[in-house]
């Protein structure tokens, strides 16, 4: 089933914390609601949970608007954050409780949690209790909960949050095989944008309760709407360099730096004097040894990831962080080169952060 | 190898110290003045009790011996028999048990129901917490204050001499206790167990009983015997609304002996025995919750 | 996240319309039983205190209230009233603080110390003063028994029977019933304390009376005010250890305001003058009892 919000806010007082949010999925589609603490993402998925109220604006699932229609009657399923085990009962009666309350036969309730005990490989700890069960156990109960029935929407506050590194990856595969497998229209919140960009088929990210951009993971990082998602999207983030056009002798100069443009910028820099211009770390170039038209930097400190490097530089006056392969040495403070591959640049509006 | 240097070098520092072990002689003195001084405080806290517990059981000339008996005496249940079958102290009982009983479900049933209502909501104009701190705010009227309107208006109702009248006003003496007890458990559950009920498809009331209760039942029984202690020691307002023997609880029944028979010591201590010992009970019952208990 | 329930009611229908009206329908028992038996009474007692005569031949007047100046009796009972709550605080406090700081570290038999100690306070005020009756009785109690063994002469000391000691008398009594109080909550406070600021004073080379001092105790005021404001509290109003022990007596050595509140509205029958002073009672408590409010709120907020 879809779900649309039109024209949603939600407002404390005076302070709007989702401010007129659009945003329609499709049947099936898993949606990941993307941004920092404070954004809005939370509050937008409580309030199609029914857990808060809209302010203004209509919240549909399928045809039908739920804003009026109580929590009980929306025929969805939330993965909370802490996963809100009910610490009383036991894993079968947890994963059973949705059915039990809809007064479903207890054989079919046996049945039902058993069927789905086995699929999130849960099934010999039923007799426990949720305290008794480590964090990825919870988690898979939590899961295991909210599949028991088929609801119109799946609902996930945050669900791996509270997992290890380890196995929040691992988690993160199996909650996009099964959310392939069950084919439900899933909306996620993570404030993690690895997360977002393994898991979602196209990624809403939210800043100050306004929506910045809804699109696939893939445009996202390629094609990001604005100087906010630039920077909140990739790791290390994207480099910003501020600086002016200069139309007649084909460059972009900061006040530390200058660039060459060739025609294509220059059209899309048409009637432009101040630009932002982003550039992501891996679109740059290190070298220890010097080549024609390379600009020379300061190595601050080199990062050795194992796989990569990940190389601090100062650039005349600019801070730049730049990817580089796992052989790559240098001593603090040497002398190295960069080439900033500027067929890979982003250039936004330094006003209003707009991509250009 | 080197750790191990170090190792010995520390040893060495701490060796000189070690020789005379002046720290090691102060720590043991201090233990055993800490166990002097302790079983002391115990002595006096225990001593006066074991005292009635004795006269309680001595017959008069024990009872009036002296030098004081404190352990060699004959003992025997006359005084027990005397208080609870030859005079009224059973119907006292009985009246304690039912008030101290009544007034605790009343008080824990809409105590509990108005705690959740608090917890939970967030009402209009910080209603919620202005409403909490006005229910604390009437648990802080010394009893006198309320005892004299309050024998007026039980008079007023003809309620004087009632068990109902001790029902009703123990029921408010505990409600603002229970309320605000019961709000502190309510709000050291996660909102997200309730959230979760109703996504699953149940209604507030429902995740209420099926989901928030059961995991309070520690808390609610606990709250319950604070009511019942509460409600069985309590002297001043029952001895203001009743007077008669069909209807004075047992502290009246043994504060009217107390000035009346004071010779009577045997019966006085049989009755004061039986007052005490429920209480002891629930007291260790609630060991774990008597700190936030009694600091509402 | 903030959260509100029933806050905008915008779009408010008739479903979600019962989860707005479901907080008001729990509360207003509550609230109902604590205005007909708190509030309603204390108007009451507003209304009969600013009357004088019954019945037909009743007027309003201040005359209750001058009438408190000028009773030499309420002045006596106030001054009783400091005195014991004064002292009792003192010593309660002092022997309190002492026995939390000894059962504080881990001790063979703690648990078992600390059950023996709460037994006074447990016990219900009437069986308390059974207690102290049998054991402070001149003749025949277990005190001046014991001292008549030892060779003490005991005809002088006739406790709560003589006008000297009676007040000293029933002020250790409720020493002995409710140090454990003071023990219980700073017992709690001192063991909430967590380990590291200790482990990092004696890291810094502090004594043990240093980190006292300037450790524990300013960790532990919150549970030092709280159980002070409480006691506090409880000993201006005390009533029931006296009733039994004294009734007030001998003569008025040991009337507090609650008694002669007692004494004048049940055994004269002057309402009116029981209520005035009763105010006069009232706002005492409510000085310490804001104190305490206030302490709960930041508590609260915290």
């Amino acid at each position: 089933m879809d779900v649309r919000f039109e024209n949603v806010s939600k407002t404390f007082g005076k302070s709007a914390v989702v401010d007129q949010l659009n945003l329609a999925s499709d049947d099936g589609e898993l949606v990941v609601l993307l941004g920092p603490s404070g954004c809005g993402k939370t509050t937008t998925l409580r309030m199609l949970a029914g857990l808060e109220d809209a302010t203004s604006g209509d919240i549909f699932i399928g045809d039908e608007r739920v804003n009026d229609i109580p929590t009980q009657n929306r025929d969805i399923a939330m993965v909370f954050q802490n996963y809100a085990l009910y610490p009383h009962m036991t894993i079968a009666q947890n994963i059973a409780y949705p059915l039990r309350v809809r007064k479903i036969a207890r054989d079919e309730i046996n049945r039902r949690v058993n069927r789905v005990a086995e699929m999130l490989e849960i099934g010999a700890l039923l007799e426990r209790r949720p305290r008794e069960l480590s964090g990825g156990e919870r988690q898979r109960v939590a899961l295991a909960r909210a599949i028991i029935r088929e609801p119109r929407v799946y609902l996930m506050d945050e669900p791996l949050s509270n997992l290890d590194a380890k196995l929040r990856v691992q988690m993160r595969g199996e909650l996009k095989r099964l959310q392939h497998d069950l084919g439900t229209t899933t909306i996620y919140v993570t404030h993690d944008q690895a997360e977002a960009m393994t898991l979602a088929h196209r990624v809403a990210v939210m800043r100050a309760g306004k929506l910045q951009q809804f699109d696939t993971p893939m445009n996202i990082y390629n094609r990001p709407a604005n100087r906010f998602v630039a920077e909140f999207v990739g790791s290390p983030s994207m480099n910003f360099i501020e600086g002016r056009v200069d139309h007649s002798s084909y460059k972009f100069a900061s006040d530390a730096l200058t660039l060459d443009l060739d025609e294509s910028h220059l059209a899309r820099l048409s009637g432009r004097d101040r630009v932002t211009l982003g550039i992501r770390p891996e679109h740059i170039e290190v070298s220890t040894a010097d080549h024609p038209g390379w600009l020379a930097a300061t190595v601050y400190v080199t990062e050795l990831m194992g796989n990569e490097t990940f190389v601090f530089l100062r650039v005349g006056g600019e801070k730049i962080i730049a990817r580089a392969s796992a052989e790559f040495r240098a001593e603090f403070e040497s002398r190295v080169f960069v080439k900033i591959q500027m067929e890979r640049t982003d250039f936004f509006d330094s006003k209003t952060g707009l991509r250009i | 190898m080197s750790e191990r240097y170090a190792a010995r070098k520390v040893a060495k520092s701490q060796s000189p110290a070690k020789q005379g072990r002046p720290g090691a002689t102060r720590t043991r003195l201090a233990r055993w003045s800490k166990y002097v001084l302790l079983s002391a405080a115990v002595l006096a806290a225990v001593t006066p009790v074991y005292w009635m517990v004795t006269i309680s059981l001595k017959s008069e000339v024990d009872q009036f011996a002296s030098p004081p008996r404190w352990f060699a005496f004959t003992p025997t249940l006359a005084h027990y028999y005397d208080a609870f079958f030859t005079r009224s102290f059973a119907k006292y009982l009985t009246t304690s048990l039912t008030v101290a009983g009544l007034s605790t479900i009343c008080a824990v049933t809409l105590g509990t129901l108005a705690a959740y209502g608090l917890a939970r909501f967030k009402l209009r104009g910080k209603l919620d917490q202005r409403l909490s701190l006005w229910i604390l705010s009437t648990r802080m009227f010394p009893p006198i204050v309320t005892a004299v309107p309050l024998f007026l208006m039980m008079r007023d109702l003809r309620l004087l001499n009632t068990i109902t009248s001790l029902v009703i006003v123990y029921t408010a003496l505990n409600l603002p206790f229970v309320v605000w007890m019961m709000r502190g458990f309510f709000r050291e559950l996660p909102r997200e167990l309730e959230e979760a009920a109703m996504v699953d498809g149940d209604s507030r009331l429902g995740a209420l009983v099926r989901v928030i209760l059961p995991l309070v039942t520690p808390g609610l029984a606990a709250t319950a015997v604070f009511c019942l202690i509460v409600s069985w020691n309590e002297f001043l307002l029952a001895l203001v609304l009743t007077q008669t023997d069909a209807s004075m609880t047992l502290p009246v029944g043994i504060a009217g002996r107390v000035t009346q028979y004071e010779i009577k010591w045997g019966v006085m201590s049989a009755a004061g025995v039986v007052a005490m010992i429920p209480i002891l009970a629930f007291a260790m019952a609630v060991q774990r919750y008597l700190v936030r208990g009694l600091s509402l | 996240m903030m959260r509100s329930l029933g806050k905008n009611r915008s779009h408010a229908a008739t479903v979600r319309g019962r989860e707005t009206a479901l907080p008001y329908l729990l509360i207003a028992p509550t609230v109902a039983v604590l205005v007909a038996l708190s509030i309603y009474p204390l108007i009451y007692a507003v209304r009969i205190s600013l009357q004088t005569g019954s019945g037909e031949a009743a007027r309003w007047s201040l005359a209750n209230f001058t009438r408190l100046a000028s009773d030499k009796f309420f002045i006596e009972a106030l001054a009783h009233t400091f005195i014991y709550a004064v002292v009792a605080l003192t010593f309660e406090f002092l022997l309190g603080l002492g026995l939390a700081v000894l059962l504080d570290r881990p001790l063979r038999g703690r648990s078992l110390f600390r059950s023996a100690l709460l037994i006074p306070m447990m016990l219900p005020p009437v069986v308390v003063g059974v207690v102290w009756r049998l054991m402070l009785n001149p003749d025949f109690g277990a005190i001046n028994g014991t001292l008549k063994g030892a060779g003490v002469n005991t005809e002088s000391l006739t406790w709560t029977a003589s006008p000297v000691l009676a007040l000293a008398s029933v002020i250790a009594v409720d020493i002995w019933q409710w140090t454990p109080f003071m023990f219980l909550v700073l017992l709690a406070g001192l063991q909430a304390i967590p380990q590291e600021p200790y482990e990092a004073a004696i890291v810094d080379g502090s004594t043990a009376w240093q980190t006292f001092r300037y450790v524990t105790l300013p960790l532990l005021k919150p549970a030092i005010l709280i159980a002070l404001l409480l006691r506090t509290m409880d000993l201006l109003r005390v009533f029931d250890q006296i009733f039994i022990l004294t009734e007030g007596g001998p003569g008025f050595s040991t009337e507090t305001v609650s008694l002669y509140i007692y004494r004048t509205a049940f055994r004269f029958s002057d309402f009116g003058y029981a209520a005035a002073m009763s105010f006069v009672l009232l706002l005492l408590t409510n000085i310490v009892s804001v104190g305490y409010i206030r302490l709960l709120q930041k508590q609260e907020a915290a």
